[in-house]
């Protein structure tokens, strides 16, 4: 038994308005899909892991709760700065 | 536990506290006892019941103590531990709706063996007829990957990662103790072990009307919980529609 | 572009002009994804004018290409590769496999079948 056009086009626009979804019946091409697609940025720009902490943020961090540490590689440049300028100074510039 | 250490030393005193009488027995009843499978779970005939299983059914498989002390009277550990050298125990279904699938997934398979008799054991003390471990297949992923350089394609290496999964299907339960034993499984999280559930939820008719009363009281929870879900919004598209086809630039043209 | 990158290296992988530029290009793409997709619905909606869809054509195409998705590629995170990318770990395929060796991959192993 054929169930006529209007008949199924009624029970469609009742459907459309149940679960809020566009009635077109004609089939038009509103670019509706693109409105429904998620966005992908989010999840892309999360592909590199992010910095973590230096070792003298963490240093500072934990002083507070009197822990403390030493940055070997900090201290050795400091050293290297203070051996350069104390050579400098011996040389007389 | 003292299985060694002197035990006669240590019970002495305590014996005369113990009114219960001490099942003595031979082995063979212990052996018939922890034969209780998983297979048992489709006999109904022979699930425990829902109670705590009787003092036989419950001795504690030490052959040591009657072949050390053959004239001392057996004592019994405390029940919850004896039933840990057990399968564990499992309540009867008796409408047989499924209420909640819980995945679980490993690498490891004496991790995921532990981790479901764990879960087993939750749901029996929540009360939540538990029927699994059903092992699901396997999922298994292969690469292949040249040892060396482009050149030298013929020496390659296959790596392989397999996961196993076993589904723990709760029956009859009620939505919030399910919800408890979700959560306990969560916090007692057990490592290399992922889990996934789906909840289902039967309630009487007119669900719609109670829902919309509480939808506006809910709203503000619903919109923090949203913010966290995975499911990223379309709304910023729509939004641009919407001003683009306001700017300027379109309004001329239109 | 210089324009879009962040004044303070914000990735702790590996790093490599290349990979800079990689990180830059999704960044710039998540920030203009909405506009992207506004316009390419205005392009394919026919029950708007065709003067604002042309429009629209145009505007997309004047984008710059930093906010295209198919200027971003997987890199390796430990090497900063583009090609032989693994999708399951980020790896290229040689520290795919020297990470798989040490086994530093939960439950990557050897194959043998």
């Amino acid at each position: 038994m054929a169930v006529p056009r209007a008949r199924l086009l009624s029970l469609m626009k009742a459907q459309c308005e149940i679960f809020s979804t566009t009635y077109n019946p004609d089939g038009i091409r509103m670019g509706n899909k693109i409105l429904r697609q998620r966005l992908r940025g989010p999840s892309l720009a999360k592909y590199y892991p992010p910095k973590g902490p230096s070792l003298n943020e963490l240093l500072k961090d934990f002083k507070h709760l009197e822990l403390e540490g030493v940055n070997e590689e900090f201290e050795d440049w400091q050293e290297h700065i203070a051996g350069f300028v104390s050579t400098r100074a011996t040389m007389g510039f | 536990m003292a299985t060694t250490i002197s035990r006669s030393s240590i019970l002495q005193p305590l014996r005369q506290t113990l009114t219960r009488p001490v099942a003595r027995q031979p082995r063979s009843a212990f052996i018939a006892s922890a034969s209780r499978s998983k297979a048992s779970i489709a006999k109904p005939n022979q699930t425990t019941p829902a109670s705590v299983p009787s003092d036989e059914a419950l001795t504690v498989p030490f052959p040591m103590r009657h072949e050390v002390h053959p004239e001392e009277p057996a004592i019994r550990l405390p029940r919850s531990v004896q039933s840990l050298y057990l399968q564990p125990l499992r309540r009867e279904a008796n409408y047989g709706v499924p209420t909640c699938d819980l995945q679980l997934r490993s690498y490891s398979v004496p991790n995921l063996e532990f981790f479901c008799d764990f879960a087993l054991r939750a749901a029996y003390y929540l009360n939540l007829p538990a029927f699994g471990p059903v092992p699901l297949p396997k999922i298994k992923e292969r690469w292949t990957v040249p040892k060396s350089h482009f050149i030298f394609k013929k020496s390659q290496e296959n790596f392989e990662r397999i996961t196993r999964r076993r589904l723990i299907q709760i029956r009859d339960g009620h939505a919030e103790s399910v919800q408890i034993w979700l959560a306990f499984l969560q916090k007692h999280a057990y490592y290399g072990i992922g889990m996934k559930a789906n909840v289902w939820e039967y309630s009487k008719l007119g669900v719609g009307k109670e829902m919309e009363g509480q939808g506006q009281a809910m709203q503000e929870v619903i919109e923090d919980k949203m913010k966290l879900l995975g499911r990223d919004k379309t709304e910023g598209t729509v939004q641009k529609v919407q001003e683009l086809l306001e700017s300027e630039r379109f309004r001329i043209q239109g | 572009m210089s324009m879009f990158r962040s004044k303070k290296m914000d990735i702790g992988s590996f790093l490599n002009i290349h990979v800079i530029r990689d990180h830059t290009k999704r960044k710039v793409y998540a920030q203009f994804e909405p506009e992207r997709q506004a316009l390419r619905h205005i392009i394919r909606n026919t029950t708007l004018p065709a003067r604002t869809r042309a429009e629209a054509q145009l505007q997309l195409t004047q984008m710059h290409c930093y906010t295209r998705p198919t200027q971003i590629r997987g890199r390796c995170l430990m090497g900063g590769k583009g090609r032989g990318i693994f999708r399951d770990f980020k790896l290229s395929r040689y520290n795919f496999r020297m990470q798989a060796l040490e086994g530093n991959l939960p439950g990557v192993r050897k194959a043998s079948w």
